[in-house]
């Protein structure tokens, strides 16, 4: 490389090539930094947004035989409560957050994939708009945030609020899904050399296992939130049991998603708490190798206990006994974390400040949240508190006690990251006590109202049941946690007016987001550094200065690109050299067209929702034109004496995991299909005597031979990329026979039967169209590698289209396989009798 | 190589994943046994998975299945194959006592 140029030049140099440049041309960027902080500030409005709603709420339940709001204006005030602070806010704050931290945490200059970043943020500002824009015209969800059905199906709520919370959410978690693959990726491929798996910093443990979570636990809502839909608009009868649905695969579905969701946003919180605790503790975190075991243990147990939201429904002893079980286990990977703080904190040298206010407020609310949900985990006790006050209590104890109270400790430990400005401590010790007394006041007394009989969800209530003084008292204290909170605000927006200054790392922390300057540049560090210590015991102020001068990995610019690195999964080695997007339009323009399909099928504009998804495919198709190589390069030099490949001239590259890794989470949803239609055949009523489907055995087998063949051909054209001849014969042979089985797939639709007229034909018909549906998707796939094979991005070395189309096409076959085999079996007479 | 070296981050999570494919077996076998009335031989097909899932978290939780391994990673996973362990032999242990299908 040319003469190294000072701290001050090379500033100059990456940030021309990593900036986002102010005024109309932001809602170009695609900068984690820039998009972290979206994401957060957007959240933080929906938050106060659901306050809002929640002090509507505690307004009309104050006093007995309220007018204040009348029923259908209450149902709808406390759904969009629920939904928006779980879904609008919860979620989204802590992608937010991941997004925004871990690249600096892990030593990298941007996430894996930054264009998907920002469309899954204009996917979650558009689709919270629909539920908002929706509330303000008086037409918001009112079911409840769970939809329960048969009162969400059409039927009973025949306007369009039920429509509203499907599709709003369902286009919202758009962005979820897209952040779980991206942090999931990013945390195994782009750390700092030499940060091993081991040597990461816990809070980086926390969000690869909640990605993992994400991965697997949203497949099964999106699914149901897609079956609920096609039932509201086409009459397909899934949740119907006079048509042989069923209202509790409904109930399955969602909480197969809503109560890992709890882990979900509890696990986050518990990753910036066991990054705080050692820094205000003032030595490393005690069972650093317990916490990962126990955090693995909560993940998996969490998935096992969603039917203890369906205690009441009526199922076996033996189901009730696994699900109670799992529920009372959970709390020992939860006590294990817990007590691993408590420890910390009792053998290290505790210094108090605003932080550590919130984390004992943490301790003390989430630990009688948990005791609480032990209790409710024994199906006696259940019984009696379900649907009652005593619920509400119990999770606004575990949710903002587990998410909210570290939530705060992290904006008071990490804002000044962000403004370069210390706290000024005047507000933030009164606004802790207000939120500290205002929450207890609030929801302790709503588990003696619970336990006093008074039902969820109820608008109003007669004065003589005994509730009167208690249900007052709440609305008081929801009153002054609202003080709080307001302070909070206040205080955020002083400290970013009038607060201090300071150099590097102000709180004397051990990671490596303090080595960054505050607030950060937007390439983060202008060298990645060589890690050769557990990451969490680093000293960000001395190393910060020395990266800022260059000294480590890429600390240059070059040829205008913005180089980051790939490791080594487990190990953290140097791998390959990623060359990531410049800031571009398409994420914005694709989310309108994502945008234009969602408000179509709202709208009831049905024509128009096949050119919104049209329009969302073509322009995918445009984002990879500017990506990639027409050139094997070979190793690259990437500073401290090492050359690299670049990315796309390796086969683990991110693309490829990402990729993996989405068609998990599809999996995921088809395996939640599935498990649909088994549970309709054994379980739901009215299916003895229904006809069974018609799928004609010629057409299936057909079908299934040529998916499976295309596969092949898919596999053989990516183990020859060097050969021109065999790829593109194998590429064109995919094309031919994934849309051969695609047009046998729609015929066997046609046959099976009337799918409005009984979920027997209806679960082979969504069955058999997710599987065509698959096969036009390999259809694409190989016809994209063949392209680019055409514009000369693919060689013998750079062949990560192929592994591509041979992915979705391999998985293409496997569903056909198994979309006939549901089908096959449904047309079977064994149903239960 | 790589997938010798990702191996750890396997060992991690099999535990679990042992414990989640008997969580689904034995509730789907509990729902298929009622509906189609498998009788007498429905609570032994549930133990029979029972402990077709105890024995591979049994042999993955012994310590000497690390003999010569070291490192962060391979103490956890010896720590959540245990907890699997303890996960399964609580949580399935109702199918020898509960009632299946009422």
């Amino acid at each position: 490389m040319s003469e190294q140029p000072s701290a001050i030049g090379l500033h100059k140099q990456l940030d021309a090539i990593w900036r986002t440049p102010p005024g109309l041309a932001g809602l170009s960027s695609v900068n984690h930094t820039i998009l972290g902080k979206r994401f957060m500030m957007l959240a933080l409005l929906f938050f106060a947004i659901g306050g809002l709603l929640s002090m509507l709420i505690r307004a009309q339940l104050a006093t007995p035989n309220s007018a204040f709001l009348g029923p259908e204006i209450y149902n709808q005030v406390f759904t969009m409560h629920g939904t928006v602070m779980m879904f609008l806010f919860a979620i989204p704050m802590f992608e937010g957050f991941a997004i925004y931290m871990l690249p600096k945490l892990l030593g990298a200059r941007d996430l894996a994939f930054p264009r998907l970043t920002a469309y899954g943020f204009w996917c979650y500002l558009f689709g919270g708009s629909i539920l908002i824009v929706a509330m303000l015209m008086g037409v918001a969800p009112n079911g409840g945030w769970f939809m329960y059905t048969p009162l969400s199906s059409k039927p009973y709520t025949p306007g369009i609020n039920a429509d509203v919370w499907l599709l709003g959410i369902t286009f919202v978690e758009i962005s979820a899904v897209t952040a779980a693959v991206e942090i999931f990726v990013t945390i195994l491929k782009m750390r700092a050399p030499g940060m091993a798996l081991t040597r990461m910093p816990l809070f980086a443990w926390y969000m690869l296992v909640t990605a993992g979570m994400m991965i697997i636990g949203f497949p099964p809502l999106i699914l149901g939130s897609i079956l609920l839909e096609m039932e509201r608009a086409f009459d397909l009868p899934f949740f119907d049991p006079t048509r042989g649905g069923d209202p509790l695969l409904w109930q399955h579905l969602f909480w197969l998603f809503g109560h890992p969701e709890v882990y979900i946003i509890f696990l986050p919180a518990a990753g910036a708490l066991s990054t705080i605790i050692p820094v205000f503790a003032q030595r490393p975190i005690l069972g650093y190798r317990a916490i990962i075991a126990a955090i693995v243990a909560m993940a998996f147990l969490s998935f096992g206990l969603w039917v203890h939201h369906m205690f009441t429904v009526g199922i076996p002893h033996l189901a009730l006994a696994f699900f109670s079980a799992a529920s009372a286990l959970v709390a020992i990977p939860t006590a294990v974390q817990i007590f691993a703080w408590i420890g910390t904190l009792a053998s290290g040298r505790p210094r108090w400040d605003i932080p550590m206010l919130y984390v004992a407020g943490f301790f003390v609310v989430f630990v009688i949240g948990g005791l609480t949900g032990v209790m409710l985990a024994m199906v006696p006790f259940n019984t009696q508190a379900h649907d009652s006050y005593f619920v509400v209590a119990h999770l606004h104890y575990v949710l903002v006690g587990g998410f909210v109270f570290p939530m705060l400790a992290a904006i008071y430990y990490w804002l000044p990251h962000i403004s370069g400005r210390q706290s000024l401590y005047r507000l933030s010790i009164p606004a802790f006590w207000l939120i500290l007394i205002g929450f207890n006041l609030t929801f302790f007394l709503m588990h003696l109202t619970g336990l006093m009989g008074m039902p969820r969800r109820i608008s109003t209530y007669p004065s003589n049941w005994g509730w009167d003084w208690l249900n007052l008292l709440s609305s008081v204290g929801g009153f002054i946690l609202t003080m709080g909170f307001a302070l909070v605000l206040a205080d955020m927006v002083l400290q970013f007016r009038f607060g201090a200054r300071f150099r590097r790392d102000p709180w004397q922390a051990g990671t490596l987001e303090w080595a960054t300057a505050t607030p950060p540049p937007s390439y983060n560090l202008a060298a990645i550094p060589h890690i050769e210590t557990r990451a969490d015991q680093l000293q960000p102020a001395r190393i910060g200065p020395a990266l800022a001068s260059g000294n480590g990995y890429l600390g240059f610019a070059r040829n205008g690109e913005q180089e980051t690195l790939a490791v080594d999964m487990m190990s953290g080695e140097a791998e390959q050299l990623i060359v990531l997007p410049r800031r571009s339009y398409l994420p914005l323009w694709t989310a309108l067209a994502t945008a234009s399909f969602f408000l179509a099928l709202l709208f009831k504009l049905y024509w128009l929702a096949p050119l919104g998804a049209l329009a969302t495919l073509v322009l995918f198709l445009f984002w990879p034109i500017s990506l990639g190589s027409k050139s094997d390069r070979g190793p690259i030099d990437i500073g401290r004496d090492l050359a690299v490949p670049p990315d796309v001239e390796a086969l683990n590259n991110v693309t490829v995991l990402a990729n993996r890794t989405a068609l998990v989470m599809n999996g995921t949803l088809f395996a939640s299909l599935l498990f649909g239609g088994l549970f309709l055949l054994v379980v739901a009523p009215n299916w003895q005597g229904s006809n069974a489907p018609n799928l004609p055995l010629w057409t299936g087998a057909l079908a299934m031979v040529a998916s499976l063949s295309a596969a092949g051909a898919a596999a053989m054209a990516a183990r020859r990329p060097g050969s021109v001849l065999p790829l593109r014969a194998g590429l064109v042979a995919a094309i031919a026979l994934q849309s051969l089985a695609l047009i046998l797939l729609a015929l066997s639709m046609g046959t099976l039967g009337d799918p409005t007229g009984h979920a027997r034909q209806a679960m082979p018909f969504v069955t058999l169209g997710y599987a065509a549906l698959h096969c036009g998707l390999g259809v694409i796939m190989a016809a994209h590698a063949l392209w680019r094979h055409a514009q000369g991005y693919v060689s013998a070395r750079r062949r990560t289209e192929l592994v591509l189309a041979r992915l979705w096409n391999g998985y293409a076959g496997g569903v056909v396989v198994l979309a006939l085999g549901l089908g096959a079996l449904l047309g079977l007479d064994g149903v239960a009798p | 190589m790589s997938s010798i070296i990702e191996m750890p981050l396997v060992r991690l999570v099999a535990g679990f994943v042992i414990w989640s494919i008997g969580f689904v077996v034995l509730y789907a076998a509990q729902a298929l046994g009622c509906a189609y009335g498998w009788g007498d031989w429905h609570r032994p097909a549930l133990i029979a998975v029972y402990a077709a899932v105890l024995v591979p978290l049994t042999w993955m939780s012994l310590p000497g299945r690390n003999e010569g391994r070291s490192g962060a990673l391979f103490a956890a996973a010896l720590w959540a194959n245990r907890s699997a362990l303890l996960a399964a032999l609580l949580v399935f242990m109702p199918v020898t006592f509960a009632s299946l299908c009422s």
